[in-house]
């Protein structure tokens, strides 16, 4: 079983690759790139999901720290979130343009974010709840996307 | 366990990178009208006060500008350590380096030598001001990865290159030189190009290339010797410089060979890449690997004509190489940290990144840089046609300054306004929690 911070970190590198399929297709051809886009957003919401509703409140219960890092990582999630959502309407819309001008800034910004977490708040956590690791890691599996 | 680097307040002031990326370009005017309005002549020898000005009116203000700014950006996200203070530290570093600068392109040119002693003294401080808080702040980091160690090897590299540069510099002023002058001069030079920014590039491109253009990842013995492997060559260039100098030749390929390989690392990782996007910043990535590529070579080799062609090799790796990589950088970066700062404020309907500088514009600028590297080593065999990509070039970087300055308006344009969302509610203080 993988730890916290392994699964977690895989994870980042999975919805990296769908990104870039997602750009790919639309690059290809933005009438047929709304299959590889609902694949992205959805996969980028289960892991925000995946975070919000299990490793952040484990983490925050074990810690007692609600208003510290989790609470920073959340606020950037919902930029990334308002992101997507534009990206979404853009591929609607037809709009090139606009897709890329916001999938560009959500690249910089997903990835300052990841390194964040990978660094620092997965490693905290892997040291928090160590011992609760693999049960945590199996609720984030069987977790269902709201 | 350091939270700074997750704390609300994380990302510096806006202001404390964007002083130096608004600076720099100016300086790439200064460089360009030095190389316009000087004897063509003079700048065949390195050792010319011509050449040594516009190199370092180059080196400082506008390579040294840039990775400075950068240095405060990325601090805390690639090593999630903060410096206090850091907007202060900034500005006074700032001044203190712009004055230092222009000091020093004065005092040589006009051989004012209180003025070249000032810029001794204001250079100094304003660099040390930031080296030397950031490398307190990095050696406190528990976790290090291969950006952080490559971020520690280059500032003790710039530390070293400073105090040297100071001495140098009071040399001048005093018109005392010592005997150790002209090896000084070259381990100041070759660490600031392959110690300073060349381990700098190396260290955040680990980061940068994968995630930004989703490129595969280095291998982890890249990660984990390079940078070793680069500085023992550095310092066995010193040792051999000064004991079997004819020997020296053997870690100049040493250090060539790695610089080699990672240019050719940069540019099949670019063709491997997966996002699909093309843009000024990958030109500019590919450029740096091309020249780089024929840069290291050319510092090979120059050994065996008696240094004559360094002035080429100083183009090909200073311009081609560090210089194409700090433009390419201002273009992502810039219009990121404009964007992302007024989203943190609560502005949602602002332009995005792509919308902030005009495409048409980057791509002259590039071309119009590009025309003036080449250039520029044409002008080596054929000087009197120096100044016309001195023009090209002063042309090239004013424009580069245009495209930076336009998301630092929308910036200030926007930020009159009121947010439509208040997030001061989200801004939680996350003292006393280590």
């Amino acid at each position: 079983m993988s730890t916290i911070k392994e699964y977690l970190s895989e994870d980042h590198s999975r919805c990296d690759e769908l990104f870039a399929n997602m750009e790919d297709a639309v690059a290809n051809d933005i009438n047929t790139a709304k299959e590889a886009y609902e694949l992205f957003a959805g996969e980028t919401e289960r892991h925000f999901q995946m975070e919000e509703r299990v490793m952040f409140l484990e983490f925050e219960t074990k810690t007692g720290m609600t208003q510290g890092p989790t609470a920073m990582m959340r606020q950037e999630h919902t930029q990334m979130r308002a992101l997507i959502k534009e990206m979404g309407e853009a591929i609607d819309a037809k709009d090139k343009d606009k897709f890329f001008g916001n999938s560009e800034t959500l690249m910089i910004l997903m990835q300052q974010h990841n390194m964040k977490e990978e660094q620092m708040l997965y490693t905290m956590a892997q040291q928090h709840l160590s011992a609760e690791s693999d049960r945590i890691v199996d609720m984030m599996k069987s977790m269902i996307v709201e | 366990m350091d939270l700074n680097g997750l704390s609300a307040d994380q990302a510096p002031p806006i202001s404390a990178p964007i002083r130096f990326f608004l600076t720099a370009p100016i300086f790439g005017v200064i460089a360009g009208l030095l190389i316009l309005l000087c004897d063509p002549q003079m700048l065949i020898s390195r050792y010319s006060i011509e050449s040594i000005v516009i190199t370092h009116a180059i080196t400082i203000g506008f390579l040294g500008f840039v990775m400075l700014g950068a240095l405060t950006q990325m601090l805390p996200v690639l090593a999630g350590v903060k410096i206090s203070k850091i907007d202060t530290v900034a500005k006074v570093a700032h001044i203190f380096l712009v004055f230092g600068t222009l000091f020093m392109i004065f005092g040589l040119l006009e051989d004012h030598s209180k003025l070249i002693l000032a810029s001794s003294v204001f250079l100094g401080i304003g660099f040390l001001a930031l080296i030397v808080p950031m490398l307190l702040a990095l050696s406190k980091v528990v976790h290090v990865t291969a950006s952080v160690r490559a971020m520690i090897t280059s500032l003790v590299f710039a530390f070293l290159i400073v105090l040297m540069g100071m001495h140098l510099l009071a040399s001048y002023g005093t018109d005392k030189f010592s005997s150790l002058h002209v090896l000084l001069a070259n381990v100041h030079s070759v660490w600031a190009i392959f110690g300073f920014a060349g381990v700098l590039i190396i260290g955040v491109s680990f980061h940068v290339l994968p995630m930004f253009y989703v490129a595969p990842r280095f291998k982890p013995f890249c990660k984990q010797k390079v940078v070793w492997l680069i500085s023992f060559g550095l310092l066995l260039w010193l040792v051999l410089n000064i004991f079997l100098e004819s020997y020296s030749t053997v870690a100049k390929i040493w250090v060539a060979l790695f610089f080699w390989a990672f240019a050719t690392t940069v540019f099949l990782k670019l063709y491997r890449r997966r996002r699909p996007i093309s843009d000024v910043t990958v030109w500019y990535w590919r450029t740096a690997a091309i020249f780089m590529t024929l840069g290291t070579f050319a510092w090979a080799i120059n050994d065996y004509y008696d240094s004559r062609y360094i002035v080429i090799v100083s183009i090909l790796i200073g311009g081609g190489f560090i210089f194409s990589i700090m433009s390419g950088m201002l273009y992502k970066i810039v219009p990121f940290l404009v964007w992302f700062h007024l989203n943190a404020k609560g502005y949602m309907s602002i332009p995005t990144m792509n919308d902030m500088i005009d495409k048409r514009l980057a791509k002259t600028q590039f071309i119009l840089f590009l025309i003036s590297l080449v250039g520029f080593v044409v002008s080596f065999f054929i000087p009197s046609i120096l100044p016309i990509f001195a023009i090209t070039f002063i042309v090239s970087m004013l424009i580069l300054e245009y495209n930076v300055i336009a998301p630092v308006l929308i910036y200030r344009k926007i930020i009159k306004t009121k947010p439509e969302f208040d997030m001061s509610a989200f801004n939680i203080s996350v003292e006393g929690i280590e």
